[in-house]
């Protein structure tokens, strides 16, 4: 835990100085999960925000400290889920939908000045982008927690309020949806490549 | 098959390591603590004028409430007529006349 359980009670009961200690030691942690579940580095800041809105206003419903960090993430999963809904994929040409020779191209004409592994960085977030779109938004952010952020079973169990059991089996489809289509952008690449 | 199986899902892991590296933790902008707060005092005050404006509407409620008991209890004085005046209001004029006429012939009679 990023903070002493103390102020996780100061801030239940409306100490906002408390409140301000909790934002300080979560956001950057916060945020980087967010741009990492709905993959659009612009709008992060804002629903980082609305995370901790909804974290102001309900945390007095929050009945011990320990379970805090499940219950951010929890906040921050609902919020991630709320903007993707709401911002349902654009039917835009994405750069992993590309052959890789394509996307050569479309790097060298990228321009040099822009630093190769910015770019190469910038290729694997586009990727793992139309990737994690060919499944539902409910699956994309459950296979980023585990597969992406890291979170172990017992932990998704307490962020979902689901036993493991279930949990295991939605992993195993979404990540088999994910497997389907990145087999064929492997194919689809090594075809270009030949 | 199965091997042709494991390498793209050791190819997928190993993807999904990539995009951890190339998506760090962010610092916020300097604006994200200002901004945070403004939301956050926004709310309050919407949620405060609602409250306000909740409390206004069961305040009116209820003193129209009490006014319309109060006027329904009340006992109001626009009195029924009495018998006799409502004998009176419907004597027509030909009526008294008709009992002008039976005096006067009973008077006579007599």
């Amino acid at each position: 835990m990023l903070v002493d359980p103390e102020v996780i009670i100061r801030a239940r009961e409306g100490d906002d100085a408390a409140f301000n200690l909790l934002v300080q030691a979560y956001r950057k942690r916060i945020l980087g999960t967010i741009a990492r579940l709905i993959g659009r580095p612009e709008d992060v800041e804002d629903v980082g925000q609305e995370v901790f809105l909804r974290l102001y206003y309900s945390l007095g419903q929050l009945r011990s400290p320990e379970i805090f960090e499940p219950w951010l993430y929890r906040l921050t999963v609902n919020s991630a889920y709320d903007y993707l809904r709401r911002h349902r994929r654009r039917r835009e040409a994405r750069m992993a939908d590309l052959s890789e020779q394509q996307v050569v191209m479309a790097d060298a004409a990228a321009g040099t000045k822009v630093d190769q592994d910015e770019r190469r960085r910038g290729r694997i977030r586009e990727m793992v982008g139309a990737l994690m779109s060919a499944v539902s938004e409910k699956d994309r952010i459950l296979l980023t927690l585990k597969e992406i952020e890291g979170l172990s079973l017992k932990e998704l169990e307490k962020v979902y309020g689901v036993n493991e059991n279930a949990l295991k089996v939605r992993l195993f489809r979404a990540r088999q949806r994910v497997l389907k289509v990145f087999e064929a952008s492997e194919r689809k690449s090594a075809g270009a490549g030949v | 098959m199965l091997q042709d199986q494991n390498v793209t899902a050791g190819g997928l892991d190993g993807l999904f390591a990539a995009y951890r590296e190339a998506c760090p933790d962010r610092e916020p902008g300097p604006d994200f603590m200002p901004q945070l707060w403004e939301k956050i005092e926004a709310r309050r005050a919407f949620a405060y004028n609602l409250k306000r404006l909740a409390r206004g509407i069961i305040t009116t409620a209820a003193a129209a409430s009490l006014l319309m008991g109060a006027y329904l209890v009340v006992p109001r004085h626009t009195a029924q007529p009495t018998y006799l005046e409502v004998l009176a209001a419907a004597q027509s004029p030909d009526d008294s006349a008709d009992s002008e006429i039976v005096q006067s012939v009973y008077e006579n009679s007599r």
